[in-house]
C-alpha cells in the first residue's frame, strides 16, 4: 500500500513536470495534427472543398477538435478568410470543410492552410493549437486553356436581390476589354494585370432565360459572356392541405406562390415526407400530390411538405386524422321514378367509403323559382319523395354527401331534371266579348286570356265554345278553337244567348266561363267622361250600382289606332268601384276610352259609364286644313269641317284664328297677339270645339290679310305654321261687273248677227254702185217737190266730141301684163280749140270705158245723166266715204275676181265740191258756180286693180283723181 | 425563329446583336449554290436541311417558353415537308443527265460546331445559326426563282426538261401542304 502511494506521488510529479515542459515548448508538433490536406474546387459553385485527416487516434477514439483554416488570395499574405471549424474526430476519419468564394475562383490565385486544437473535455492539457500546414495553392487559371478572354463565373444561380461578383481573364495585357450587363456597361475593378472583378450589387429579374454579360475586346471581334440566372425568392407553399375521397388514397394540395421566374430545369421542386411512417415521395405537380394510404390503416398523419431550389428550401407541417378528411365523391345514378303530377321520387348511389360509414346527403329541388331543400342519411343507395309538386312544371334536383361523422366537406353536386305530368286545367278562362251590330244580326267577338302556366297544368290544345240559346235551349252549337287562338267571332241573331267556354288539354278540360250575349247589343247613351291619366296609368271611378252586381269589368283597348285595337279587360269584383288601370302599352298623345260594365247576377254585361282620357296629353302636331268662302271686300269665310278633334294628342278645347293685316288694329272680340317671329298679328278666341267655321268681319276693301287656326288644349295650341293669305276685292268691282257683261254680250250679238246679215246690210246701207232710183235721194228729191230735179240720163247727154285712143284688138293680157296698159278713155272735149282762162262753164265728167268693160253684161248700170247738179248728188256722201269704198272695191276687186274671168270692174264715184264746208252743203244748197264738177265715175284698169302695194294703190287713186281735175 | 430567338434571349442589345451574325462557311453562299449542278443542288440543299434539323432539335433546349416551342416545331415540319419535295425533285432528274459535272466546291460542314455547355456561347452559336439559316434558305429560293425565269438556263443545265416539270410540282405541292411562298421558304 505504502509502494502504491508513492508510484502514484511519482507519476503525479512526472505529469506536472511534463505539462511544464510543453507549455514551455510551443514548438513541439501536436500529435493529433491535421495531415494529408487536399484541396479541390467547384466552379459553378465557386467552393473550395478541403479535406484532410486526423492521424494518431487510437481506435475507436473519438477526440473533439478545432481546426482553424486560413485562406488568402492572391498571395499567401492577403488573408481573406479565417475559420474554427469544431468537430468530433474519429479513428481513420478523412474530414471535410467548404468555403464558397465570392470571387470565382478563376479570377485569381487562392492559399490554404490549417492547424488544429483538442477541444476535449478528456484532454484538458491537449488545448494548445498545432502548427500551421504549409499553404495549398488553388490556381484555376492554368487550366483554362488558351483563349483570348474568359468571362466567370459561368451559369450562377442567385436569388433576386443578391449581390454578384463577375470577373474577366484576359490573356493579353494590351487588350482594353469592357464588360456589360444587358448592354450597359460595367466599371470594375483590375485585380492583376489581365484581371478584373465587377460587384453587382442587389440583382433584379430581367427574364426566364437569364441576364447576359459580356465582355469584348476593344480591338477585335472576340466577345465572351455569361448568363446569371436570377431567381424570384422562393415562397413558403400555402394553403397546405390533405383530404381523401375514398379511405385510400390522401390527395394532398397548396399553392405554390408566385413562380421563381426559372427555367424548368433550375425550377423548385416538391417532397411530401410523412413522420410517422417515415416515407418520402417527389411530387410530380408544383400545386398537388397524391399519397397511398396505408393498408394498416394509420389513422394519423403528420406530413412536411418542402418547396426547395438550388437556392433555397422552404417547408410547411400538417398533422390530420384520416377520418376527419373525408371528402365524398359527387353522389350518381340520380333517377326519378312514379313521376305524377304532383309527386316524384328520386333516387342515387354514393361512393362507399369503409364499411361504417354513414353519408349525409343534402337534397335541393329547384322548381317555380322556389327552392327547397332536405337532409337524407344515406349508406349506399339514397331515396327521396318529392310531394306537393306542381303539374307539367319542369324541375331540377341536385345531390351532394358529406361524412355523416365527422363533417369536413360537402362532394361536388350532381343535377338531374325532371318534369311532371299534365293535370286538367284548374281554372276557367277569362272570357270578354265584344258586341256589335251588322245587317240585324249580332257580331260578336269573344277574347279569352291564356291560362297562366298554374292554372293549365300542361299544354292548352284547344278551347271548346258551347253557344246555347236561352230562348230556345233546346238548340245549341258546339265549336273548337285550335290553341293558341285568343278569340273568335261569332255572329248570332238578336236572341239571347249564354256562352260556356272551356280550355282543354291532353289530360281533361277546364271549368266553363260561363257569359251572357244579349240580342240588345246595349248601345245604351252613357255620356262620356273625361279622366286624366298618369304615368303609373289611369285611376277610374264609378257609381256603385243600387242593383246587384256580380263584379264590374272595365275594358279598353290598348292600340285604339289600330283595326285591332287588341281588347284589354279587367275583371273587378263587386264591391269595387274603382280601379287604376296600367299597361306598358300606354302611350302619350293617343287617346283611351274605357267602358264599365256591371255583371248582373244573370250574368249578363251592362254598360255602366264611358271615360276617356290621355295618359299624357300633348300639344296639337298639327293644324286643321281650312277652307276660305264668301270672299267679300269686307269679309271671307274660314271652315274646317273635316277637322277631327277625336284624333287629335290631347282634348280640343278651342280654336284661335290669328289674322294678320297691314293696319294691324284689331276689332272688338279680338286681340292683339305676339307671334313667336315677334309678328304682331290679332287673335279670336273660339271657346266651343265643336265650332267649326268663323267669319271673319270688319276688313278693308282692297287689303292684304293673312290668317291661321290653330286648335288650341290645355297643353298647349297647335304650330305657327304657314299663313293663308287672302286680298279682299274692291268694292265696286261686283256692280261693274253686273252691267259691263250683259253690255259686252248685247255688243257681241249685234257683231254677230251683222256678220250673218252682213250682204243684207251692205245692199241695204252701203251698195257698191248706188241705184239712183232706189236711193232715197229721190224720195228727197220728191219731197222737195222740185221738178227741175231728175235724174239724167245718158242719151240726153250732147257729147262736144269724142276722142278714140287706139287700141289694138285680139289681144288678150294676163293680169301681170296689165300694167303696161294704158286704159282707155273716151274724152268729152269742148268745141273750142284752146282754153285761155277759167270761164263760166259747165264741166260733166264723161264715163271711161275700157273694151272689157264696154263687153262686160254684168255692167248693167246705166250713166248717169249730167242732169242732176252736183251740188245735190254731193249731198249723197262724203269724198272720205267714196274714198274708202273706192279702196274697199278696189280690194275687193283683188279678192273677188278672178284673173281673167272678169276684165272690167266698174266703180262709181262721186266728188265732193272743191270748196266749201261740208257742214253747210245740206242747209246750204250749192248755187250756180262758176265752175263746179263732178268726180268722174270711172273704171278701174286690171293692171291697177292688181298693183303688188297699197302704195300704187293709192297713188293709182290719186293718179284718177289728178286726171280728173284736168280740165278739157 | 430568328426574331424569337433574339428577343427571348435577350440579344437584341447594342453590343452584342452584332455578333449575331452567320459563321462564315457555316453555309453555301448563294454563288457556290448556282454554281452547282441541279443535281448537286438538290444533293446539298437535301444534306443541309438535314443538318438543319438537327441543330433545331438541340436548339430546343435553350427555348424556354411553350408558344416558343410551338414555333420551332412548326418550322421543323415544314422543313421535313420541304427536304421531302427536294428528294422528289432530285428522283426526277433523269439518271443520265448531269453525271459528269464537277463536284462543286461546297463546305461539307456541319452548319454550326458543337454546342458549347456555355449557356453564353450557345446562345451565340444558336443565333448566329439561324441567321445563317434564314440567308441561306433566301439563297436557295432565289435559285430556284432562276430556274423558274431562265429557260435557256435551264435549257443548258436539264435537257430533257424533267426538272423544270419538277420545279412546277415543288411549287405547287408547297402550296398544298401550305408551306411558305416562293421567295419565304421555311424559317
Amino acid at each position: 500500500m505504502a509502494l502504491f502511494s508513492v508510484l502514484q506521488t511519482t507519476f503525479l510529479l512526472a505529469s506536472l513536470s511534463l505539462r511544464t515542459y510543453q507549455t514551455e515548448v510551443w514548438s513541439e508538433p501536436l500529435p493529433w495534427a491535421p495531415e494529408s490536406l487536399k484541396v479541390s474546387i467547384n466552379s459553378t459553385r465557386q467552393c473550395l472543398h478541403l479535406q484532410w485527416s486526423v492521424h494518431n487516434l487510437a481506435y475507436h477514439q473519438e477526440l473533439k477538435m478545432v481546426f482553424q483554416i486560413e485562406i488568402s488570395r492572391i498571395k499567401t499574405s492577403n488573408v481573406i478568410w479565417v475559420e474554427d471549424y469544431s468537430t468530433t474526430v474519429k479513428w481513420n476519419q478523412v474530414l471535410h470543410w467548404s468555403w464558397e468564394s465570392k470571387l470565382p475562383l478563376e479570377c485569381a490565385k487562392h492559399f490554404l492552410r490549417m492547424r488544429s486544437a483538442v477541444d476535449d473535455a478528456k484532454t484538458p492539457e491537449q488545448r494548445f493549437w498545432s502548427n500551421w500546414s504549409s499553404w495549398e495553392e488553388v490556381d484555376v487559371q492554368n487550366s483554362l486553356g488558351h483563349e483570348p478572354l474568359f468571362v466567370f463565373p459561368k451559369d450562377k444561380l442567385v436569388e433576386e436581390g443578391s449581390n454578384v461578383t463577375i470577373c474577366y481573364v484576359s490573356r493579353s495585357q494590351q487588350n482594353n476589354i469592357s464588360c456589360y450587363l444587358e448592354g450597359v456597361r460595367m466599371q470594375g475593378e483590375q485585380l492583376g494585370p489581365n484581371v478584373s472583378m465587377f460587384n453587382l450589387n442587389h440583382v433584379a429579374f430581367i427574364r426566364e432565360t437569364g441576364t447576359n454579360i459580356y465582355c469584348k475586346v476593344d480591338q477585335g471581334d472576340v466577345i465572351k459572356g455569361v448568363v446569371l440566372f436570377v431567381s424570384k425568392v422562393l415562397e413558403e407553399p400555402k394553403d397546405f392541405s390533405c383530404e381523401t375521397q375514398d379511405l385510400t388514397t390522401l390527395n394532398c394540395t397548396w399553392d405554390p406562390g408566385r413562380d421563381t421566374g426559372l427555367l424548368k430545369q433550375l425550377s423548385q421542386s416538391y417532397t411530401l415526407f410523412e413522420s410517422f411512417s417515415g416515407k418520402k415521395i417527389l411530387c410530380k405537380h408544383k400545386s398537388w400530390c397524391s399519397w397511398q394510404v396505408a393498408p394498416e390503416s394509420q389513422e394519423t398523419y403528420n406530413f412536411t411538405l418542402t418547396a426547395e431550389n438550388n437556392l433555397r428550401k422552404r417547408s410547411v407541417y400538417l398533422l390530420f386524422n384520416l377520418t376527419h378528411r373525408v371528402h365524398p365523391k359527387a353522389p350518381f345514378n340520380v333517377l326519378f321514378k312514379n313521376v305524377s303530377a304532383t309527386n316524384a321520387t328520386m333516387t342515387w348511389k354514393v361512393h362507399t367509403i369503409g364499411n361504417y360509414y354513414t353519408l349525409l346527403c343534402q337534397v335541393d329541388l329547384y322548381g317555380e323559382g322556389k327552392v327547397t331543400q332536405h337532409n337524407i342519411s344515406v349508406r349506399v343507395d339514397g331515396e327521396h319523395l318529392f310531394g306537393g309538386l306542381e303539374p307539367d312544371t319542369q324541375y331540377m334536383a341536385q345531390v351532394r354527401c358529406a361524412n355523416a361523422n365527422r363533417f369536413w366537406k360537402w362532394s361536388e353536386w350532381t343535377c338531374q331534371n325532371f318534369t311532371t305530368a299534365e293535370a286538367a286545367p284548374s281554372e276557367a278562362p277569362d272570357v270578354w266579348r265584344n258586341v256589335k251590330s251588322a245587317q240585324g244580326d249580332c257580331v260578336v267577338t269573344l277574347f279569352w286570356k291564356p291560362l297562366l302556366k298554374l292554372q293549365a297544368n300542361g299544354k292548352i290544345l284547344f278551347y271548346n265554345i258551347v253557344i246555347e240559346n236561352l230562348d230556345r235551349s233546346s238548340i245549341s252549337k258546339l265549336l273548337s278553337i285550335p290553341a293558341p287562338a285568343n278569340g273568335t267571332e261569332v255572329i248570332l241573331d238578336q236572341c239571347l244567348y249564354q256562352i260556356h267556354v272551356t280550355a282543354n288539354n291532353s289530360v281533361g278540360t277546364s271549368p266553363a266561363s260561363v257569359i251572357i250575349v244579349s240580342g240588345d247589343p246595349g248601345n245604351t247613351e252613357v255620356e262620356e267622361e273625361r279622366v286624366k291619366g298618369t304615368e303609373d296609368g289611369f285611376s277610374l271611378s264609378w257609381k256603385p250600382q243600387p242593383r246587384n252586381v256580380t263584379g264590374y269589368i272595365v275594358d279598353w283597348c290598348d292600340h285604339p289606332r289600330d283595326p285591332l285595337c287588341d281588347l284589354q279587360w279587367k275583371n273587378l269584383g263587386p264591391n269595387t268601384t274603382s280601379t287604376v288601370v296600367s299597361s306598358g302599352a300606354f302611350r302619350p298623345g293617343v287617346r283611351y276610352n274605357f267602358r264599365i260594365y256591371g255583371i248582373s247576377t244573370e250574368r249578363v254585361p251592362y254598360l255602366l259609364e264611358k271615360k276617356t282620357g290621355y295618359s299624357q296629353e300633348l300639344a296639337p302636331s298639327d293644324n286643321p286644313q281650312v277652307v276660305m268662302s264668301n270672299l267679300t271686300s269686307h269679309s271671307f269665310t274660314l271652315s274646317w269641317k273635316d277637322y277631327s278633334t277625336e284624333s287629335q294628342p290631347s282634348f280640343i278645347q278651342g280654336y284661335h284664328v290669328y289674322l294678320k293685316s297691314k293696319a294691324g288694329q284689331c276689332h272688338s272680340g279680338w286681340e292683339k297677339a305676339v307671334l313667336s317671329d315677334d309678328a304682331v298679328c290679332c287673335k279670336y278666341k273660339i271657346d266651343n270645339p265643336k265650332q267649326k267655321t268663323f267669319v271673319v268681319e270688319n276688313l278693308q276693301p282692297e287689303s292684304f290679310y293673312e290668317f291661321l287656326v290653330t286648335p288650341y288644349t290645355s297643353v298647349g295650341e297647335g304650330p305657327h305654321g304657314a299663313f293663308t293669305k287672302v286680298t279682299t276685292p274692291d268694292e265696286y268691282s261686283p256692280i261693274l261687273i253686273r252691267i259691263i257683261l250683259p253690255m259686252v254680250f248685247c255688243i257681241l250679238l249685234i257683231t254677230i248677227i251683222c256678220y250673218l246679215k252682213s250682204q243684207w246690210m251692205k245692199e241695204k246701207c252701203y251698195p257698191d254702185i248706188p241705184d239712183p232710183y232706189k236711193s232715197s235721194v229721190l224720195s228727197l228729191i220728191k219731197s222737195k217737190e222740185n221738178p227741175r230735179l231728175t235724174i239724167m240720163n245718158i242719151k240726153d247727154c250732147v257729147p262736144d266730141s269724142i276722142e278714140v285712143l287706139n287700141k289694138q284688138e285680139g289681144t288678150r293680157k294676163s293680169l301681170t301684163e296689165t300694167e303696161s296698159t294704158k286704159p282707155t278713155y273716151l274724152y268729152l272735149l269742148p268745141t273750142e280749140t284752146s282754153y285761155s282762162g277759167p270761164e263760166p262753164c259747165i264741166c260733166f265728167e264723161n264715163f271711161t270705158y275700157n273694151q272689157a268693160a264696154s263687153d262686160s253684161a254684168s255692167c248693167g248700170h246705166v250713166p248717169v245723166p249730167p242732169k242732176a247738179p252736183p251740188s245735190q248728188l254731193g249731198l249723197l256722201t262724203s269724198p272720205e266715204n267714196l274714198l274708202k269704198s273706192l279702196e274697199k272695191n278696189y280690194m275687193n276687186s283683188l279678192g273677188e275676181i278672178p284673173a281673167g274671168e272678169t276684165s272690167l270692174n266698174y266703180v262709181s264715184q262721186l266728188a265732193s265740191p272743191m270748196s266749201g264746208d261740208k257742214s253747210s252743203l245740206p242747209t246750204n244748197p250749192p248755187e250756180p258756180a262758176l265752175c263746179s264738177e263732178y268726180k268722174m265715175q270711172m273704171a278701174i284698169p286690171l293692171g291697177l286693180a292688181s298693183a303688188p302695194s297699197s302704195g300704187s294703190s293709192s297713188f293709182s287713186s290719186i293718179t284718177l283723181l289728178d286726171e280728173g281735175e284736168h280740165y278739157h | 425563329l430568328l426574331s424569337l430567338q433574339i428577343k427571348s434571349q435577350g440579344l437584341d442589345k447594342d453590343g452584342l446583336k452584332e455578333h449575331c451574325r452567320e459563321r462564315p462557311g457555316a453555309f453555301p453562299s448563294k454563288d457556290a449554290l448556282q454554281r452547282l449542278s441541279k443535281r448537286e443542288f438538290l444533293r446539298t440543299l437535301h444534306t443541309m436541311l438535314g443538318s438543319i434539323l438537327h441543330r433545331l432539335t438541340a436548339l430546343q433546349r435553350d427555348v424556354p417558353k411553350a408558344q416558343d416551342l410551338e414555333t420551332l416545331n412548326r418550322a421543323k415540319q415544314n422543313i421535313r415537308g420541304f427536304r421531302n419535295n427536294i428528294h422528289c425533285m432530285a428522283r426526277l432528274l433523269p439518271d443520265s443527265s448531269e453525271t459528269t459535272e464537277p463536284t462543286p466546291a461546297v463546305p461539307a460542314t456541319s452548319p454550326s460546331p458543337t454546342p458549347t455547355s456555355d449557356t453564353f456561347q450557345r446562345r451565340l452559336e444558336g443565333c448566329r445559326f439561324l441567321h445563317g439559316y434564314h440567308r441561306f434558305m433566301h439563297s436557295v429560293g432565289q435559285v430556284f426563282q432562276e430556274w423558274g425565269e431562265s429557260p435557256s438556263r435551264r435549257r443548258r443545265h436539264s435537257p430533257h426538261g424533267g426538272l423544270r416539270k419538277g420545279v412546277r410540282r415543288l411549287q405547287l405541292s408547297r402550296r398544298n401542304k401550305r408551306l411558305p411562298p416562293r421567295g419565304q421558304l421555311p424559317r
